[in-house]
């Protein structure tokens, strides 16, 4: 992956992803303070030497609960990711490889699905499936499977007509081979591309849904949730629904930039 | 364009439609939690229970359940609001007017701004001015909108110093700058992320297309380089930034739901939101159908421009 | 050459270099070149041979990790390499016009002909809109447009390759410019419409007598219409002269091996032609359609039909024979060789070692290791995922050609038997040439032991000097192994010194069956006389150089 260090965007969304993989990593293992702790005396206070990052309402230190927040909410964005690649992965290879009517009513279907905003699919998931990470995390995937499936079934496409994929069929080989490996190997670049850049979304998507009380239940301390619960303090003190805010957003930054470097390094000519 | 290639869009629309009716029925009826449960509680009896979806025809088979809601549908009748005992059609109606007036506003805007700054961008790559505004849209599409929304209602709307409302709507009958200093704040925030994505798009195709054959042909030509970028460049970048901004209405009309929420603006995400809170089901479904209709037809609008703008596309 | 004529363009010991990750790579190295008012002076090279860098120098449109290296380039005797973007602007297109390679893309996609032609007048010739439509309509029917106020109102998806590039030629000529640089400007068409640009050019050349720098890889087609010739090999010109002179008494040793690798059709390579008249292979009536509409298109679209591929076409294959088919783009050949290889359903039968097939789904393992195929394009032909010893195990295991353990053994062999060395089994393909990977391709095929092996276009994509070594390793591998072959291409010259019979092709259909002696017969197709009439058979070198000769065939380069 060296090449993915020399542009500056992929140094940079490297930089931040270990950033953002070492808090999730350690975070709990380093914070200076029990992030269920209240500190009365120092409620809703700005950064100090004290509290590096400032207290919420309850005089909770926001580095520490932060920092313990960090493994769930990247997990959350890695696994919803990770659900719905796999499951969009299988039905738009499956398509792709089938051609033909199979191959068209997917398609169909998946163009329906497609046609609801994204928020939206996974809201009215997440409400009927009941609150909390879990469902949270299910619902994402879920929404993220019709178009991981139409990515992975144009990659599937553009590899199938190779002059390599051809041979292999002149050849005689079984679909099994062709499929696994003359087609796959080669499309699924594309797909690991997408991906990366999906998990900001994940992250960003679970927050929102935290923020609106239908992911994470408190007191967890996921980020999007952490914003919600200090909403009704961020005049007094901006910096506690600031640094949540802020974190989510570097973790998305992250990966988002290290997506596009990698997509440049699978595809070296959108380099210039 | 010919009369086939509209046929043949709006034959497509049509069954994406469908399929989205059928998506939505399925999830509201299928889904654990049906709409009796869901109006008597958890603690109801099983007789309440069977007596409730009796009166609302849940016995019936899903199909038959599924036929007469579509065909409600098509006639303009959404059944009635299970909290609000209203038409649902009244009760979502002056909703989606309010929604869709702050979508417009804020597509308005990103487009004025983000195509522009795209431009910009390709056009002095490379230079601190690129470098700038690549790193805002990273930055804008990594702030979800109720990040953006919170950050903006701390700086513009915070008790100590209130340049604008912090949230509410006014009608724009009733008086229309109030209308529209209540929207900017909404319409910010809704507007940030796909100014950043709309603006960064434009940026790649318009340097791809900077550096094509033609272009290089009529700089050849020596034809100014002026008229290279507005004659020969840009139309043929605007047509892909279309289908990015067509695409990207999809996104728009997610993050209403997040930001109307925020900013109290009575439209169908708030309308929704609270639909979901109390399993009002006719509500839900009317909502959703209509965000997906708006999104579908928005990008047969938009594939029809492009069929205009773009010679190759209308015979096709 | 007097001197008292300046010359139109002079580049006298230019240099030219690139900044990569790598480090600086020079391009251009002390480039001296001529050009005399009403000359045209070809430019010939193979890919990266730096020629079209030396387009892009004289016309001073550089990359941005270029830099000027050295030495001067002077149009008319004023220094190009100092001009600013204004003056520039302000001579391009009125003094130096460019042709380019594909008018597909040098055409902006959104803009009329019309108006991509007027513009150059209205910016240099200052007239007003409609005495430019007007001009321009004159311009064009110079170019032999028939109807040049249609033409003007069209797009440029809406105008045939041969017309769009006549529209650039008409730009190009469109202010009587000093000099024209023409990049390959009949590469991108087919053979016929080449050969009508090709005559436009002489046309115009006489009645303009503008100067013309020609860029070409191709020496065969230089010969026909160059007065100067320079060869340029890695940034350097390593010959120039009058095109006879450069012809039959080329001095440097890649000119050389540049017109060995021409291909002659009295240069027979074949293997002797089969004795017997029974046939391996016989296609009967085969019938290819493309994208059948689904119903609700024939229901919209009363006109939507199958495009036809190939239409009834019947021919044979004797045991170790080559048959030729030749053919322009979307003629068929290629339509063929996937029918026979089952890559597309057809119609009609395919008779193959006194067996008979019906349907693709009827091809089994025997057949298909008996008729193996290889493609065009060697990029795209070998996975880049797998090795080149995987790549070339494969049909060894697939088939059970020899035991598991000797299968490496083998690949080595096979390696060898295309002149690669055997350490190639390690590497993958990204890090072979187009050449090589074209002969891993072919030793792929060989590895079945097939009866019968199609070759599509497999030259096309290659360089002249790897082309000839190629159709020598086939030739050869043909002569040891006793299979017949199948050989597609568009290049008549090269055909007729491989194939035993040609066949042509022409929108779908078969139009002509010959032996190759019978050629130049009298009794040939009029579209297989135009095509041959289309692309003359190079200058006769007096004396085959053994020496180049033999070196295309060790083909270390390739």
């Amino acid at each position: 992956m060296p090449r993915a260090l020399k542009s500056p965007t992929g140094l940079i969304g490297t930089v931040l992803l270990l950033i953002v993989f070492t808090a999730a990593l350690f975070g709990p293992l380093i914070a200076p303070y029990d992030p269920q702790l209240f500190h009365v005396q120092a409620r809703l206070q700005g950064p100090s030497r004290e509290f590096w990052l400032g207290t919420d309402q309850y005089g909770r230190d926001l580095l520490s609960r932060l920092l313990n927040g960090a493994p769930a909410t990247v997990l959350f964005g890695l696994g919803a990711t990770v659900l719905g690649v796999g499951a969009g992965s299988i039905i738009g290879v499956i398509a792709g490889v089938a051609g033909g009517r199979t191959d068209s009513i997917v398609m169909r279907i998946l163009d329906g699905m497609l046609a609801m905003p994204e928020l939206l699919f996974t809201l009215l998931i997440v409400s009927f499936l009941g609150g909390g990470t879990a469902q949270a995390m299910l619902a994402v995937a879920v929404t993220f499977t019709p178009g991981m499936a139409r990515i992975s079934r144009s990659a599937v496409l553009s590899v199938r007509t190779r002059e390599y994929v051809l041979a292999a069929q002149a050849r005689g080989e079984s679909q099994a081979w062709i499929v696994g490996r003359e087609v796959l190997p080669n499309a699924v670049a594309p797909i690991i591309v997408e991906a990366t850049i999906r998990v900001s979304f994940a992250i960003m998507i679970g927050a929102t849904l935290g923020f609106l009380g239908l992911g994470a239940q408190p007191p967890s301390t996921e980020w999007g949730l952490m914003v919600a619960e200090a909403r009704q303090f961020m005049f007094r003190n901006p910096w506690c629904v600031a640094v949540p805010g802020l974190a989510i957003a570097i973790t998305a930054m992250g990966f988002n930039l290290f997506g596009d470097a990698l997509r440049d390094v699978f595809d070296p000519k959108r380099n210039h | 364009m010919s009369l086939a290639y509209l046929l043949r869009r709006l034959g497509a629309v049509l069954i994406v439609l469908c399929v989205v009716s059928v998506t939505v029925f399925a999830i509201t009826a299928v889904l654990p939690g049906n709409a009796a449960l869901m109006i008597l509680g958890e603690n109801a009896s099983a007789e309440n229970l069977a007596a409730m979806e009796r009166q609302l025809g849940l016995d019936r088979p899903v199909v038959v359940q599924y036929f007469d809601w579509i065909s409600g549908v098509v006639q303009g009748d959404f059944g009635t609001s299970l909290r609000l005992q209203l038409p649902v059609s009244q009760v979502v109606g002056e909703a989606f007017w309010n929604s869709m007036s702050l979508a417009v506003i804020a597509l308005v805007a990103v487009t004025l701004i983000a195509i522009p700054m795209g431009t910009f961008a390709a056009l002095k790559r490379g230079s601190i001015w690129d470098l700038f505004i690549g790193l805002f849209s990273y930055v804008g599409t990594a702030l979800p909108e109720f990040v953006t929304a919170t950050l903006l209602l701390v700086f513009f709307a915070a008790p100590s110093r209130q340049y604008l409302p912090a949230g509410g709507f006014v009608a724009p009958g009733e008086d229309l700058s109030g209308f529209f200093v209540h929207a900017i704040l909404p319409a910010t925030t809704l507007g940030l992320i796909l100014m950043a994505h709309i603006s960064r798009q434009v940026r790649s195709e318009l340097a791809d297309v900077l550096s094509s054959d033609f272009v290089r042909a009529a700089r050849l030509k020596g034809i100014p380089e002026g008229r290279v970028i507005r004659r020969h460049a840009l139309p043929n970048s605007l047509t892909p930034a279309i289908a990015v901004i067509s695409l990207d209405i999809g996104y728009l009309l997610g993050g209403i739901i997040v930001v109307e929420e925020i900013f109290a603006w009575p439209g169908l995400g708030r309308l929704l939101i609270y639909a979901l809170q109390n399993r009002d089901l006719p509500v839900i479904q009317a909502v959703t159908l209509l965000l997906a209709v708006v999104y579908a037809l928005s990008n047969l609008v938009a594939d029809i421009v492009i069929a205009k703008l773009d010679p190759r596309v209308r015979y096709a | 050459m007097s001197a008292l004529i300046r010359p139109v363009l002079e580049i006298h010991k230019y240099s030219l270099s690139y900044r990569t990750d790598a480090g600086e790579v020079m391009a251009l190295k002390d480039v001296d070149l001529k050009i005399q008012k009403g000359e045209t002076h070809a430019l010939v090279g193979e890919s990266g041979s730096g020629k079209s860098s030396l387009a892009w120098a004289v016309t001073r449109y550089l990359a941005e990790n270029a830099r000027d290296a050295g030495g001067a380039i002077l149009l008319s005797g004023e220094d190009m390499i100092g001009k600013s973007r204004a003056e520039l602007e302000a001579l391009r297109g009125k003094r130096i016009a460019m042709v380019f390679q594909d008018p597909a893309s040098s055409l902006n996609p959104t803009m009329r002909l019309g108006e991509q032609l007027a513009e150059v007048l209205i910016r240099h010739r200052g007239l007003s809109k409609a005495e430019a439509w007007k001009e321009g309509e004159a311009a064009l029917s110079r170019t032999g447009i028939a109807k040049p106020a249609q033409m003007m109102q069209r797009f440029p998806h809406e105008a045939s390759g041969g017309e769009k590039q006549r529209v650039v030629i008409a730009a190009a000529y469109a202010c009587n410019p000093e000099l024209i640089i023409f990049d390959e400007p009949t590469t991108a068409l087919d053979i016929l419409t080449a050969n009508q640009i090709l005559d436009l050019f002489v046309k115009l050349r006489e009645e303009t007598g503008v100067a013309a720098l020609y860029i070409s890889h191709d020496l065969g087609l230089v010969s026909r219409i160059a007065d100067r010739v320079s060869v340029i090999h890695k940034g350097k010109i390593v010959e120039t002269g009058p095109v006879e002179e450069v012809f039959h008494r080329p001095q440097d040793p890649y000119t050389r091996r540049l017109l060995a690798a021409l291909p002659r059709p009295e240069d027979r390579l074949a293997v002797s032609a089969p004795s017997t008249d029974a046939a391996i292979f016989r296609a009967e009536g085969i019938t290819v359609e493309y994208g059948k509409p689904g119903f609700l298109t024939r229901l919209l679209d009363k006109n939507a039909a199958a495009h036809v591929g190939a239409r009834d076409i019947s021919l044979k294959v004797r045991p170790g024979e080559l048959l030729g088919i030749v053919g322009e783009s979307g003629s068929g050949k290629s339509t063929i060789a996937k029918a026979a290889t089952g890559l597309h359903p057809f119609a009609g039968a395919v008779e193959f070692d006194g067996r008979r097939f019906n349907r693709r789904e009827d091809f089994d393992r025997a057949y298909r290791r008996d008729v193996q195929i290889v493609f065009q394009h060697p990029d795209a032909s070998l996975n880049p995922r797998e090795t080149i010893g995987g790549i070339l195990s494969r049909p060894l295991k697939l088939y059970n050609i020899v035991p598991r353990a000797e299968v490496a053994k083998r690949v080595a062999e096979l390696l060898e038997m295309v002149l690669l060395p055997r350490e190639f089994a390690q590497r993958y393909p990204h890090q072979l040439s187009g050449g090589e990977k074209q002969r891993v391709a072919i030793a792929r095929a060989f590895a079945a032991e097939p009866k019968l092996v199609i070759c599509d276009e497999i030259t096309a994509a290659l360089d002249v000097s790897v082309q000839a070594a190629v159709a020598r390793l086939l030739v050869d591998l043909q002569e040891r192994s006793g299979a017949a072959c199948i050989f597609i291409t568009h290049d008549l010259n090269l055909i007729r010194q491989l194939a035993h019979r040609i066949v042509v092709m022409q929108r779908g259909e078969l139009v002509d069956t010959f032996d190759v002696e019978e050629a130049e017969s009298p009794e040939r197709a009029p579209y297989t006389r135009a095509l041959l009439d289309a692309l003359p058979v190079p200058h006769d070198v007096t004396e085959v150089d053994h020496q180049a000769r033999d070196f295309l065939t060790e083909g270390p380069t390739a």
